[in-house]
């Protein structure tokens, strides 16, 4: 008996995504253990050694101040990271035509190989949430904080399926990891406060879709933003529906997965 | 004759790849529901073009090509209706060799437990019940090739494409596969398409054969027919003959 195209779809991509979960969940201590460690070491550096010293950032206790953007920094590197690798691998090895010669459809393909990435990203932003829990405050604003943080999931998410499709090698692969999400990251204001900066700096930072998220993300943990929330939120929208939308057309039109 | 009575239709099909090279010239094939049908020609012919496009593994061919009626290009339901095994081996490392087949059917719509039932039965007919557990990087080249027919036929399409699908196996298992090749088309109707370099191949399983070469196809018949129109005692002399016109 033939099953209906809607149905068939929908088992296809619940299959995929499960595949994608399943690797994270199987190779954790390569794909949320690092992250956790990192962002534990971020923490005690900055935290502790230094935020001895500097006690408070713009009235809020620096552990406080660090947290939101060490959380977007774990968000967005390891959903990047994530489904940048499982898509180059499975391109580059071949096996990507199993899926490809499926009935899903380009976007059911970027939803499930999103998901190995999200679940990646917060499962380990979750662990790093529950071991500060003692030592930080309470979440001011959690829905907007999960809104935050699942725009940052689906904008690196995209960026990770768009990298994993245009890599051909694994140079290229790292080429950016290195030099775009790491640096987009450090500037977007983790660590301090944009109001702090210097022009030119100051003006490019708030270039930097990061810094938007970073300070939606403090403004729901702290209280403390620099610009308002509902700005932060509709600049990391408009980032995160340009990405998955990049994500799909990519993947519609088969760019560098089809000859 | 109805979409139900044509299982693959191609309607002049062309495919230039970026580099300039013509795989596929205009190319027109009508391949009849439950036939076996062996598609023959040299390297660079266009035979794995031809059933990229068919699979969705080419990127936009001009003309049309349709399976069962529907649009191979556009319309998602003629790829649940299609099976192929291509002529490289690339299989999920992640998985076992079971998973591997169940999650094969699952990408086309089966149900967990369907998908589950149906691989272990393709892995009994594959011999290949032992390595279920097994990851594919761990398989001989022969299991590897057993494994990726299989695959093919995880989620029951009405038509199986097999690219090649001997090459480099050995004599034994290609009589094998021959055999089950064989049972599938005679007890389950399966529409089989086949490339292959092997005249004996064609010659001892396929009922209809067309010849390609440089994108068209240039002959196309019962391997007795054939014969016939090209001369010579056996198919191995017509295929050269045409090659050779």
């Amino acid at each position: 008996m033939r099953v209906e195209l809607g149905v068939a779809q929908r088992r296809g991509m619940a299959a995929l995504a499960g595949r994608e979960v399943r690797r994270v969940l199987a190779l954790w201590t390569q794909t949320i253990l690092p992250p956790v460690v990192t962002a534990a070491l971020f923490l005690a550096v900055f935290g502790g050694a230094l935020g001895d010293r500097l006690r408070t950032v713009e009235g809020v206790d620096y552990l406080d101040f660090i947290l939101p953007g060490l959380l977007v920094m774990t968000v967005a590197s390891q959903t990047f990271a994530n489904n940048s690798t499982t898509l180059f691998q499975a391109k580059n090895e071949g096996y990507i035509e199993d899926v490809l010669t499926s009935p899903l459809r380009p976007w059911q393909l970027a939803v499930a190989y999103m998901a190995g990435g999200l679940v990646r990203g917060f499962v380990a932003a979750a662990v790093v949430v529950l071991a500060t829990v003692p030592f930080v405050g309470p979440i001011e604003q959690p829905l907007t904080a999960l809104a935050a943080l699942i725009l940052t999931g689906l904008a690196f998410a995209s960026l990770g399926v768009i990298t994993g499709v245009w890599a051909e090698t694994f140079d290229q692969h790292s080429f950016v990891a290195s030099l775009v999400v790491m640096p987009l990251t450090l500037v977007g204001g983790v660590f301090y406060s944009a109001r702090t900066l210097d022009e030119p700096w100051r003006t490019l930072t708030r270039f930097d879709p990061i810094y938007y998220l970073v300070d939606a993300t403090r403004a729901a943990f702290t209280g403390f933003h620099e610009e308002s929330v509902v700005t932060s939120l509709g600049v990391a929208a408009v980032a995160s529906v340009t990405m998955v939308a990049l994500a799909i057309l990519l993947l519609a039109r088969g760019w560098r997965l089809k000859p | 004759m109805s979409s139900d009575r044509i299982a693959l239709h191609v309607d002049r099909l062309t495919k230039v790849y970026s580099d300039g090279t013509h795989a596929l010239d205009a190319l027109e094939l009508r391949i009849a529901a439950g036939a076996f049908f062996g598609l023959l020609g040299p390297n660079g012919a266009g035979k794995t073009t031809l059933i990229g496009a068919a699979s969705g593994l080419v990127r936009a061919p001009e003309g049309r090509i349709f399976v069962f009626g529907h649009d191979a290009v556009s319309d998602p339901r003629a790829r649940l209706l299609l099976g192929v095994a291509p002529q490289e081996i690339h299989l999920d490392r992640f998985l076992t060799t079971r998973e591997v087949l169940t999650y094969h059917g699952r990408y086309f719509g089966m149900t967990k437990r369907d998908a589950g039932e149906r691989a272990d039965e393709l892995l009994g007919v594959f011999d290949l019940g032992a390595k279920a557990k097994t990851k594919p990087n761990r398989l001989s080249g022969g299991m590897r090739r057993r494994l990726l027919i299989a695959r093919a036929l995880v989620h029951r399409p009405r038509l199986v494409v097999l690219d090649e699908p001997t090459a480099g196996v050995d004599l034994q298992l290609r009589h094998e596969l021959w055999l089950y090749l064989r049972r599938l088309h005679e007890e389950h109707g399966q529409t089989v398409l086949l490339t292959t370099h092997s005249i004996d191949e064609a010659e001892a399983l396929c009922e209809r054969v067309a010849f390609i070469l440089r994108g068209r196809i240039v002959a196309e018949g019962s391997p007795r027919e054939l014969v016939e129109q090209f001369g010579g005692e056996r198919l191995e002399d017509a295929y050269l003959e045409a090659v050779r016109a």
